[in-house]
């Protein structure tokens, strides 16, 4: 494999990372001031096997963790307030960060009311000062006026500037400085990585290598032999590049959009279905890529009679997994082809791309099987990546002639 | 103008090693401005700073706790008689934690470690807000603040005119500590500009600019948006630098007019003004032009 050059950006960038640590519970905090200082669990009330959404740092100090059952989390941390979560609560403060942030930068990427907020100020300089500045007095307005005491990280990129503000967790602030980007990262923990997938590091570790510095010694071609065509993406992580752009205000995130035209005109649920699966996995391949997962799935079904069915669904939590994801587009489908009419053309959009949650899911069963999917996918991706792309197919896509028209 | 003549002055202050240089030196806008040439990216700015320049105030160590190995690796892309002046980290000056500030003055004495180890430190800033008035409860975290900071080389700066009494001149004296002399725009309740000496290893001055106007916009674009004329900046070096440079080993002087490039302009005007009277600039070849 041939590794193009890394583009030398055209200036320094400088990106702020805005992150409210336990969003949900600095949020009811801000609601409710006799909370502080003292452990929170954010948990659903009522339900069985309820697991926790959301705690404070003390409750994490405690032993709690995202994900664990409540009962077990209120044996750990007995004296903690456990609150239903409020999302329409964290969605209105996500918007407040969004307007305060507005004044610095046409662009600003929050994330998924979450309490992440990037913001591009490359270029602002004899506007508005210099970066860091800005970065300081962005944190003290929020603080000020919305009583929230975000970390703020400033870096050449949101890589990295996603990684320096993991390392000041609860508060505090991180400045790295352009040409400083792998120096700071080199003796970190691999794990620390966005976009280094739970498979990626289970091989590193298989080769011992748990530092960055460790891998960053490789070389992309030495890199190849666990990762195949990930090396570059691998290469490029370890070394503190991203070139991807932080998203214009109000712009919509890129999605992943997929085109099936049939050669005769189907009307098989088999047929639809194998079709679909390509899609999926294809889109799949797309996100990892990205390192994104999607909120939102969308079906274009265009009928033979010239009649359009556009339907769309959820994905919650996020995904990027071929099997959750194909799962959601089965009941898109179901939603979308509901006439006796011969389809022409099937498009699959994966829309709200994020980066890929940190939330477990809130059944343990479910994240049993979550575990089990991002296995298989995995599993699937190093064959191909050896074998290409034909060497493994799932079975129902063997009922149409590939490759899609996409 | 009498201000502008080029006399000699008297024997002695010939001695003072005096370093001039800005408030930071990574500014975009810098580059718009002419100072470093086009397409200089900020991995650049330093090595090519030190080649007009002898001297440095680090601000971003006022945004966070500055950290040893990304300091080792910055002193290592400077000449080895290339020196900095470190400001005190906000959390120790204008955002005081009664709880926390001592663990942070010793995580500050570990950041910047390698620098005393290089014999580059020349000073440590520490530089007060306009609300911190002279009071009991000031004076006494001062007091216990300069303690812990004893061994470092610190230099005060004081916004607030309460400070500018001969009882904090004579505490800061039997300290060793410098207290900075400051130019700042003529607005009541400021601290004066004053050529007191409190140590006399080293005098401190910062120019800020007279912008009366962006003072108080809370933002640095218009507070630091001010143009020294050669002939304000003569009136400085004869009224207040070279008295100084008699009394003192060495100096420091600080331009954080940064706007447009104007720091370092004033600074290399400040330059040729102190050379004419017999002042030089401790160590760089001054002549260099990128």
């Amino acid at each position: 494999m041939k590794l193009e050059p890394y583009p030398p950006p055209a200036m320094d960038r400088s990106i702020i990372h805005l992150n409210v640590a336990d969003f949900a519970v600095a949020v009811e905090r801000c609601i409710e001031p006799r909370l502080r200082e003292r452990p929170v669990i954010v948990a659903p009330a009522g339900a069985a096997r309820a697991v926790v959404y959301d705690m404070s740092e003390e409750a994490f100090r405690a032993g709690v963790q995202k994900g664990m059952a409540v009962g077990r989390a209120r044996r750990l941390c007995r004296d903690a307030t456990v609150l239903s979560p409020h999302p329409d609560r964290y969605q209105r403060a996500m918007a407040a960060l969004l307007r305060h942030a507005l004044p610095f930068s046409p662009r600003i990427e929050p994330g998924d009311a979450d309490g992440h907020l990037f913001v591009d100020v490359t270029g602002t300089g004899r506007l508005l000062g210099p970066p860091v500045d800005v970065a300081w007095r962005l944190h003290r307005q929020v603080r000020r006026d919305l009583g929230l005491n975000p970390i703020w990280a400033l870096a050449p990129n949101k890589l990295v500037a996603k990684v320096a503000s993991r390392l000041v967790k609860p508060s505090g602030e991180y400045i790295v400085g352009a040409g400083e980007e792998a120096p700071f990262l080199a003796p970190l923990p691999v794990a620390l990585l966005p976009g280094l997938e739970r498979d990626d590091l289970a091989r590193l570790f298989e080769l011992n290598l748990r530092r960055v510095a460790q891998v960053a010694a490789l070389s992309p071609r030495q890199l190849e032999v666990p990762f195949g065509r990930r090396a570059g993406f691998v290469h490029e992580t370890v070394h503190g590049i991203d070139t991807t752009q932080v998203l214009a205000v109000g712009e919509k995130p890129p999605a992943v959009v997929l085109d099936h035209v049939f050669d005769t005109d189907a009307h098989a649920d088999p047929v639809l279905e194998a079709v679909l699966y390509r899609l999926v996995e294809q889109a799949g391949v797309e996100l990892r890529r990205r390192r994104r997962a999607a909120r939102r799935l969308v079906l274009v079904l265009d009928h033979s009679d010239g009649l359009r069915r556009v339907r769309q669904m959820r994905a919650d939590p996020a995904t990027a997994n071929d099997l959750a994801l194909f799962a959601l587009a089965r009941r898109v489908l179901a939603l979308a082809w509901t006439r006796r009419v011969r389809v022409r053309r099937l498009r699959l959009i994966c829309g709200g791309l994020v980066f890929p949650p940190a939330q477990l899911s809130l059944f343990a069963s479910e994240r049993g099987e979550d575990r089990r999917r991002e296995n298989l996918v995995a599993a699937i991706d190093r064959i191909r990546q050896r074998f290409g792309d034909a060497a493994v197919q799932v079975g129902r896509t063997f009922q149409v002639a590939m490759p899609c028209g996409s | 103008m009498a201000a502008l003549s080029s006399r000699k002055v008297q024997a002695g202050a010939g001695t003072c090693r005096i370093r001039i240089g800005t408030s930071g030196y990574s500014y975009a806008e810098w580059t718009a401005a002419g100072f470093y040439p086009p397409g200089t990216g900020s991995q650049r700015m330093l090595p090519l700073y030190t080649q007009r320049f002898g001297v440095t105030e680090l601000n971003y160590t006022w945004y966070q706790m500055p950290k040893a190995d990304a300091v080792a690796r910055m002193a290592a892309k400077v000449p080895v008689d290339f020196a900095f002046a470190a400001k005190l980290t906000r959390t120790l000056t204008h955002e005081v934690d009664p709880n926390a500030w001592r663990a942070q003055v010793a995580q500050y004495r570990d950041g910047i470690a390698p620098l005393r180890q290089s014999g580059q430190l020349l000073a440590v800033l520490a530089q007060w807000p306009p609300f911190f008035e002279r009071t009991p409860a000031n004076r006494r975290y001062l007091a216990e603040l300069l303690d812990a900071l004893e061994g470092l080389p610190v230099a005060v700066e004081f916004r607030h005119a309460s400070w500018a009494v001969d009882r904090v001149f004579a505490e800061l004296e039997r300290r060793r500590v410098t207290l900075a002399a400051v130019d700042l725009p003529p607005l009541p309740g400021l601290f004066p500009a004053l050529d007191v000496v409190t140590n006399p290893a080293l005098f401190y001055v910062r120019f800020h600019g007279r912008n009366a106007r962006g003072w108080g916009s809370g933002h640095m674009q218009q507070q630091f948006d001010y143009d020294y004329s050669a002939a304000e900046l003569a009136q400085w070096a004869d009224q207040r630098i070279v008295p100084m440079a008699r009394r003192v080993a060495a100096g420091a002087v600080f331009f954080n007019n940064h706007v447009r490039a104007q720091a370092p302009r004033n600074a290399e005007t400040l330059v040729g003004l102190l050379a004419a009277r017999g002042l030089k600039q401790f160590a760089r070849n001054l002549s260099k032009r990128f």
